[in-house]
């Protein structure tokens, strides 16, 4: 009762038209930086904060927020048609969007999408209104011993994301641990394979790493081809979006388990969306009767990663709120903007600043229907940004990865890096390397050093910690398993090694 | 507080920040003009921050900058060049003129820099000049409120009594947090862990779930968990107390001899800007540190508004450079 009262307060602040009106302006911005690839809610958060100091903290959170999760719907768009992510988390949305675009259902992909993507916001939020407090403390109860044994579970489902060769499948996984490596070392402060370099020393950038393999490898790819990508604005009509009675079949279990695989994943700090996207990929291809029609445009292989970005996002906001501590990179700089205002986030913001709290919640769900708005009656526009000869939009494209990627640190240094990735992603591609699990490898290999070396200090190197801690102790449980399974498709491909080997010989 | 600002409110403070955002992009295509001393500034001066937007460095300087605006009657735009030992930031400087409308925030943490990367590109001591402090923090040892920790006297025994059990965290090792801690155990000679995490927040999830002992970080990192009762400040690493935690002793006061750690931000400009321009700027940041809203702002972060003159700035850039070194050496972190 408490809590509805308390909705009808955050909807009475979000519904002035101030609110409303930061509101649209966040979600709008964020739809286009999602939908251009590169540039991403980082870098847009980074840069439009200085200007909320201008604004009432509320309207502040509100816009900024709104950038952040208007750009988990936008950046799928570019994925299904041109298979450019608009940022990494939609590199997933490439594997089954653009097949399915390519087999003249764009339409239906991005109606999908859209759905998913609202409902795995709304679940979130549902989790956030409702259960915060609990949620929160839950979170942080995560060691780190438990946060490794997650990884691992996550790691193990990357075999799932490759289509091709599972060898090459999970060579790419180990080349992703290697650039994770890269950079300073958390333990010891030593500088790891940097060649002296100190551009490299805080590591290779995440973003420069994504948009060279997916967007810079795929626009050249394009060209090698002379074949393009064009999007037929026209063909993507209101009519052409209307699913199949099967499609939705399909669409609503996998979105559930998108939701709340990217909800708790996006509650934990130093998770993120990215891992989301791939553990909510993997546990659909695990657990489906046809795996074989993922990354042929499968309708569960976008609907389950799309709910799993939005509700991460939207989760994330959980420990962000109630306890003041940010789960990413994004919400840091949203915290330090609250800060400047003299608001600290924390358990007393629920009590201290009940409006301001209230109202920013509120403002996520109307920035939710406002998104549906702008991203299924709307779509032509955003599509028609994408429909521009490619004469004209790959070196738009080329320009505005340049500018996203040199925007998340101001470094030229990560510019070239993105073209030395998109070279390599072009060679990849070439011979059949997947990129998708190299970038869940390098994601996942500093956190899994980080948090394997942590566990094993804080246990005085005692292994066992991993079996004794009942979270850490469930994740291995169900990693062994996800192995179990894996073991005819090992034996698969052992097996047409083997094949080869005899016929060559 | 009031969520319903009259539009014609909003609409101003709209334009401000659209000229703001403007006046950055346009900034770079300015050519500089040779120009008379006496009405220096006749342009905005940028503000180049070494780290990101939010934090505490940037937010006082930022605070402190809007001040300047007024006094100066020129626009300060401060920019955010994050980036390893502030490499990135210094490259900014180095490429514009001496001239006082390019200026950069050093820190303790520059101090640091110097030592920690074998190779940096600048060297803050000979390239840029000092013009003054803006604001002072020192750091705080927190502990977990449901152990017995409650003061330097308890850790100290509880170490003595079963050496090796205490973990302390602190975000990347190098930080001023990381070496704040590797001083303190080497000063008072305890047994203990040093933990780094990436984050902050990591640390404070750490210690809350009781992974940690204790914890050194800002008085801002915390603020919300020290409100909330789930940390406990135990002393605080400067030699005065801080004003947002009067109660709290410093460590000197808790017994712990020869230790003060208080890391400072401060604004510098290119070597070989006259001396009429670092005294203007200097003037302006001195009254800006004034300013009762400045003193109290900062206070309320846990901070000092303080300003130094060029002089004692560069002294204590070369005495920090130096404690740091020796820690690190002695500490045996890894230099790049």
């Amino acid at each position: 009762m408490e809590t509805l009262a308390n909705l009808g307060l955050g909807f009475q602040a979000a519904l002035t038209w101030e609110s409303l009106l930061f509101c649209l302006l966040g979600v709008s911005l964020g739809t286009f930086v999602g939908v251009l690839p590169g540039i991403g809610a980082l870098a847009t958060i980074s840069m439009c904060l200085p200007l909320t100091f201008y604004l009432d903290p509320m309207h502040g959170m509100i816009m900024l927020a709104g950038i952040f999760y208007g750009a988990q719907y936008g950046s799928s768009t570019a994925s299904i048609l041109l298979n450019l992510p608009g940022s990494p988390t939609a590199a997933v949305t490439c594997l089954d969007g653009y097949p399915m675009a390519q087999q003249g259902r764009a339409g239906v992909a991005l109606f999908i999408t859209t759905i998913a993507s609202f409902l795995g916001g709304s679940f979130a939020i549902i989790l956030l209104v409702g259960f915060s407090p609990v949620l929160a403390d839950f979170a942080i109860s995560f060691s780190s011993a438990d946060y490794f044994s997650i990884m691992i579970l996550a790691l193990c489902a990357a075999s799932t994301l490759s289509t091709g060769s599972v060898i090459k499948g999970l060579l790419m996984v180990a080349v992703g641990l290697l650039l994770g490596l890269v950079g300073t070392d958390i333990s010891s402060g030593a500088a790891r394979f940097t060649s002296g370099n100190i551009d490299l020393s805080n590591g290779i950038s995440l973003v420069a790493l994504a948009m060279g393999l997916f967007g810079v490898s795929e626009i050249f790819a394009n060209l090698c081809r002379g074949e393009y990508a064009t999007v037929d604005a026209r063909a993507i009509t209101l009519r052409s979006m209307l699913p199949t009675r099967e499609d939705m079949r399909r669409f609503w279990p996998a979105a559930w388990r998108g939701s709340v695989v990217g909800s708790i994943v996006g509650m934990l700090p130093g998770t993120g969306p990215t891992i989301a996207t791939f553990m909510s990929y993997s546990v659909e291809k695990r657990i489906s009767r046809t795996p074989e029609i993922f990354g042929r445009g499968a309708i569960e292989g976008i609907s389950a990663p799309e709910a799993s970005n939005n509700a991460s996002v939207q989760a994330a906001f959980i420990p962000t709120l109630t306890l003041g501590i940010p789960g990413d990179a994004i919400m840091a700089v949203m915290l330090g903007g609250m800060l400047i205002h003299g608001i600290t986030p924390g358990p007393q913001l629920l009590t201290d600043e009940p409006t301001l709290f209230w109202g920013i919640v509120a403002s996520f769900w109307i920035g939710n229907i406002f998104l549906l708005v702008l991203n299924i009656p709307m779509i032509g526009v955003w599509v028609r940004l994408l429909s521009i000869p490619y004469h004209l939009l790959y070196p738009a494209m080329l320009f505005f990865i340049c500018i996203g990627v040199y925007s998340v640190s101001y470094s030229t240094f990560d510019v070239l890096l993105t073209l030395v990735f998109g070279l390599a992603g072009l060679f990849m591609n070439r011979f059949g390397f997947p990129a998708a699990p190299l970038l869940l490898g390098f994601v996942l290999g500093p956190l899994l050093e980080e948090h394997f070396r942590r566990a094993l200090v804080l246990s005085r190197g005692d292994l066992a910690v991993f079996l004794e801690r009942p979270i850490s102790l469930i994740f291995l449980a169900m990693t062994a398993l996800v192995l179990a399974g894996s073991i005819p498709l090992v034996r698969a491909a052992t097996g047409r090694v083997a094949g080869l080997v005899r016929k060559r010989g | 507080m009031s969520y319903k600002p009259k539009m014609a409110r909003l609409m101003r403070r709209l334009l401000i920040g659209t000229t703001l955002a403007a006046t950055a992009i346009s900034l770079p295509l300015m050519t500089s003009t040779v120009m008379a001393q006496e009405d220096f500034p006749t342009r905005p001066i940028r503000v180049i921050v070494p780290f990101g937007p939010g934090g505490l460095a940037d937010v006082t300087v930022r605070l402190a900058g809007e001040k300047m605006s007024e006094i100066l009657g020129q626009q300060i735009v401060v920019e955010n060049h994050p980036g390893a030992g502030g490499v990135a930031a210094a490259e900014q400087l180095l490429r514009s003129e001496p001239d006082g409308h390019t200026l950069i925030v050093m820190s303790n943490g520059t101090t640091i820099a110097t030592s920690l990367f074998t190779e940096l590109s600048y060297d803050p001591q000979s390239q840029f000049t000092p013009i003054s402090t803006v604001a002072w923090f020192d750091l705080v040892l927190f502990s977990n409120p449901d152990t017995d920790i409650d003061s330097v006297e308890a850790l100290l025994a509880k170490a003595e009594a079963d050496p090796g059990s205490i973990n302390i965290g602190t975000v990347n090792p190098g930080s001023s947090q990381n070496l704040a801690a590797e001083l303190f155990r080497s000063v008072t000679n305890m047994e203990a862990n040093i933990i780094p995490y990436r984050t902050s927040p990591d640390v404070m999830a750490a210690l809350i779930r009781g992974d940690l002992d204790i914890a050194v970080e800002s008085y801002t990192a915390f603020a919300s968990a020290i409100e909330g009762g789930q940390v406990r400040a135990i002393a605080v690493t400067g030699l005065d107390r801080n004003p947002a935690l009067p109660q709290v002793p410093t460590a000197a006061e808790a017994g712990v001899e020869n230790y003060d750690v208080t890391g400072w931000n401060a604004l510098y400009a290119l070597d070989g800007t006259p001396d009429a321009i670092i005294d203007a700027l200097h003037e302006a940041v001195a009254t800006a540190t004034e300013m009762p809203e400045i003193v109290q702002k900062f206070a309320d972060l846990g901070t000092i508004a303080r300003s130094t003159t060029p002089e004692e700035m560069a002294d204590r850039f070369e005495v920090d450079r130096q404690k740091w070194a020796e820690v690190i050496d002695s500490a045996g972190i890894e230099t790049q």
